[in-house]
């Protein structure tokens, strides 16, 4: 291993420990980490942002092509995004209101469209099946249970009508299956977090002492 | 005994932490190597990658990021390296700003170095990372250039021969989004569903359960689902390419199917955790009632 | 009060029409094809802006703790530290100051700066973070996972069998309930969800465009 990353696998691995500390209970070890956490996070999306995004879509079409031609409009895009930092500057706060309203516009305009033609519509289609199955029983009743699910979950989130009644047990039984599909996603709950774990433990025992002992001729 | 069982609910939390731990470290130290089965929304993945050669485009898209690397990771790895095993082009890049640049640079590093006869620009491109989430989107969908003007490295796109082949990724044969959170879903209700490109994605355990829906709905073709489902994808590679063996028996490489082992051990042991607390919690109930 | 009010309001409604118009004409050569062209390209870069919105919040709200020495003011030290190594290593590559090739690796495969910081403190903290979620997950499966009522008791099973069913051991006797379970009434449950939360969010984005939702403006209705 080269130098900058002997030293930066003992770098992650005292990272790591002081962050499974507060295991043991809340300390400074944990803290001091935790803070270098949310600040390096911020340092990263500084660095990406300016050159992943601003760097080739922005700086480099303006510095090479001017602001003439298919490029004039980066200037507006490099204006809205500045003029969302006026909001740091109380005389003039309102100025960003302008930039938010256009950046929240788009995202909204084609959120709805998503929504409605990416979900609801292929969504309810897929609901909207033969219930015979073709012949084939199984096909049929996982249909047939497709159907009453999404009915009954609809049902339950349908608050302008009192949960009483027919109705009422209609929204019951759509509890039963948000009932399964939550208890479904806590068991894959447990399977991601402890993926995550044998992440870290990997790292401890492969890459930082596995790794240091090879290092020092031991193990090959 | 109710009494004692019940004093159970009361004990010091760290024990569990502690049992937690050893559960996660003896099976890293002794590996046991449990077989894994495949499941067909993992199998669907593979079996399409299979219908794909040299001349089709695979757009791989890097979604997210170190929280869930442990999980995503191994699943990324396998499908570029897939792609690689069947010289299927592949067009890389991330769209998860907390970490989706570390992932997609890694990743592509690692693979595309067992592979000394594939060319970068050719073969394989890494775009970088991009934000704007949605926009990026719809804009690499049509033409790539227009979001990502330049690769990771800055280098123009028009520079690159891969990209004069393929100039949207509406051109690809398939995209694949390895993700958490919400930006695989994007692939399926906005890229799938607006341009039609088959839509595979490889998620966290966590996201599985929402995934599925779209899974039976048609807006994808297949769905890894966390670290199983990666173990899965490793075990299609191993049984399809004999050669991945080697690099997958390395012990110094973090493999899903050497991570199956730590969570059996844990998943018995929260299931005993769950199984126990039930028990005291109905003894201290009956406690109360005598 | 026009620019106060009336052309944010306006600005929402024509960036929200021209995305919801463009999906209806698929041809290139449409009129609202290129607007909309430019109004992605655009929002790409000032996505980039606001995301480095926080950053200027939260160099504030620290320097303002150090400051006044109020408690904990080291560990805001130690932010503002990971903050500025990571942001001036990382802004200097973009800009290609001091020799750095970027923020990825020089072409001998050395990492820069930032891309050291990237693998050796990013990765790692935040893996670590979430990875202690484990621990309090496995406690919470033992204090609160109870038997109440039927509801609790089909939450508890469907957990279980997910549990053994993603599991070598449990595969056997349990895969293929699981995957019959996550395909069908879990399937069934999330699509009623992404059915109702679409609607929803399809409503609301409705309001905005129309100037009928205004908080997010920190505007109220009346105003």
């Amino acid at each position: 291993m080269a130098g900058y990353e002997v030293f930066g696998t003992w770098v992650a691995a005292l990272l790591t420990l002081c962050l499974m500390s507060f295991l043991y209970k809340d300390n400074p070890f944990f803290r001091f980490a935790e803070a270098l956490f949310a600040g390096v996070s911020l340092g990263y999306y500084i660095g990406i942002t300016l050159d992943q995004t601003l760097r080739p879509n922005l700086f480099i079409p303006l510095a090479e092509q001017g602001v003439t031609g298919d490029t004039a409009h980066l200037r507006f895009a490099g204006l809205v995004g500045l003029n969302l930092y006026t909001r740091y500057i109380p005389k003039i706060a309102w100025f960003a209101r302008s930039s938010l309203a256009l950046y929240v516009g788009y995202y909204v305009g084609i959120n709805m469209v998503q929504k409605l033609q990416g979900e609801v519509l292929p969504q309810a289609a897929a609901t909207m099946v033969d219930l015979s199955g073709d012949g084939n029983v199984m096909s049929a009743f996982n249909s047939f249970v497709m159907l009453v699910g999404v009915i009954t979950v609809l049902m339950y989130f349908f608050f302008s009508v009192e949960h009483k009644g027919g109705f009422g047990k209609a929204s019951r039984i759509g509890i039963w299956f948000l009932m399964l599909g939550f208890g479904a996603a806590f068991g894959y709950t447990v399977m991601g977090r402890v993926s995550l774990l044998i992440g870290r433990f990997n790292f401890i025992v492969i890459q930082w002492i596995g790794g240091t002992l090879q290092s020092l001729g031991f193990g090959g | 005994m109710s009494t004692a069982l019940a004093k159970l609910t009361t004990i010091d939390r760290r024990w569990i932490f502690l049992l937690i731990g050893l559960g996660t470290l003896i099976p890293i130290l002794i590996p046991i190597g449990f077989p894994v089965t495949i499941t067909p929304p993992v199998q669907s993945i593979y079996d399409k990658i299979e219908t794909l050669g040299e001349n089709d485009v695979v757009v791989l898209s890097y979604d997210y990021g170190p929280t869930t690397a442990a999980e995503n990771e191994p699943m990324a790895d396998a499908i570029i390296r897939h792609c690689f095993l069947r010289k299927v082009k592949v067009v890389a890049l991330a769209l998860y700003p907390l970490g989706g640049l570390t992932a997609v640079n890694g990743s592509v590093t690692r693979v595309s170095a067992e592979f000394p006869g594939l060319q970068y620009g050719v073969d394989y491109v890494n775009l970088g990372y991009k934000d704007g989430g949605q926009a990026s989107m719809k804009l690499l969908a049509e033409d790539f250039s227009k979001a990502f003007p330049g690769d990771t490295n800055g280098t123009p796109l028009s520079t690159l021969p891969l990209m004069q082949k393929v100039t949207g990724a509406r051109n690809a044969q398939l995209a694949v989004s390895i993700a958490t959170g919400v930006i695989g879903e994007w692939w399926a209700n906005l890229i799938n569903a607006q341009y039609g490109l088959p839509v595979a994605v490889g998620c966290t355990a966590v996201s599985a359960p929402k995934y599925y829906a779209y899974l039976e709905a048609g807006q994808m073709l297949g769905l890894i689902g966390g670290l199983k489902g990666a173990s899965e994808y490793e075990q299609l590679l191993l049984n399809g390419y004999p050669q991945t063996k080697t690099i997958y028996s390395n012990p110094m490489l973090q493999t899903a199917s050497k991570g199956m082992d730590v969570q059996t051990i844990d998943h018995l042991i929260i299931i005993g955790f769950i199984v126990l607390g039930n028990i005291a919690y109905f003894a201290g109930r009956r406690a109360k009632q005598a | 009060m026009f620019l106060r009010l009336r052309l944010p309001l306006l600005l929402t409604l024509l960036a929200g029409l021209i995305p919801i118009i463009a999906f209806f004409f698929k041809d290139d050569a449409t009129f609202i094809k290129k607007p909309n062209s430019w109004l992605e390209q655009d929002m790409v870069i000032v996505s980039g802006f606001a995301l480095l919105l926080g950053v200027v919040n939260v160099v504030q709200s620290n320097v303002r703790k150090i400051e006044r020495r109020e408690k904990g003011w080291l560990f805001a030290a130690v932010l503002l530290f990971g903050m500025f190594f990571m942001g001036i290593f990382g802004a200097a590559g973009a800009m290609r100051l001091g020799g750095l090739p970027g923020i990825g690796n020089y072409p001998n495969g050395t990492p820069t700066p930032f891309a050291w910081g990237s693998v050796y403190m990013f990765t790692p903290l935040q893996s670590t973070m979430f990875a202690l979620l484990a621990f309090y997950i496995a406690s919470a499966a033992f204090r609160a996972f109870r038997v109440r009522n039927l509801e609790a008791t089909i939450l508890l099973v469907a957990a279980v069998f997910v549990m053994l069913g993603r599991i070598p051991v449990g595969e056997g006797a349990f895969g293929s309930v699981t995957e019959w379970m996550m395909q069908v009434p879990n399937g069934a449950a999330q699509r009623g969800i992404i059915i109702g939360a679409a609607l929803g969010a399809a409503s609301l984005s409705l309001r905005v465009i129309l100037g009928i939702e205004r908080s997010y403006l920190g505007l109220e209705k009346s105003e």
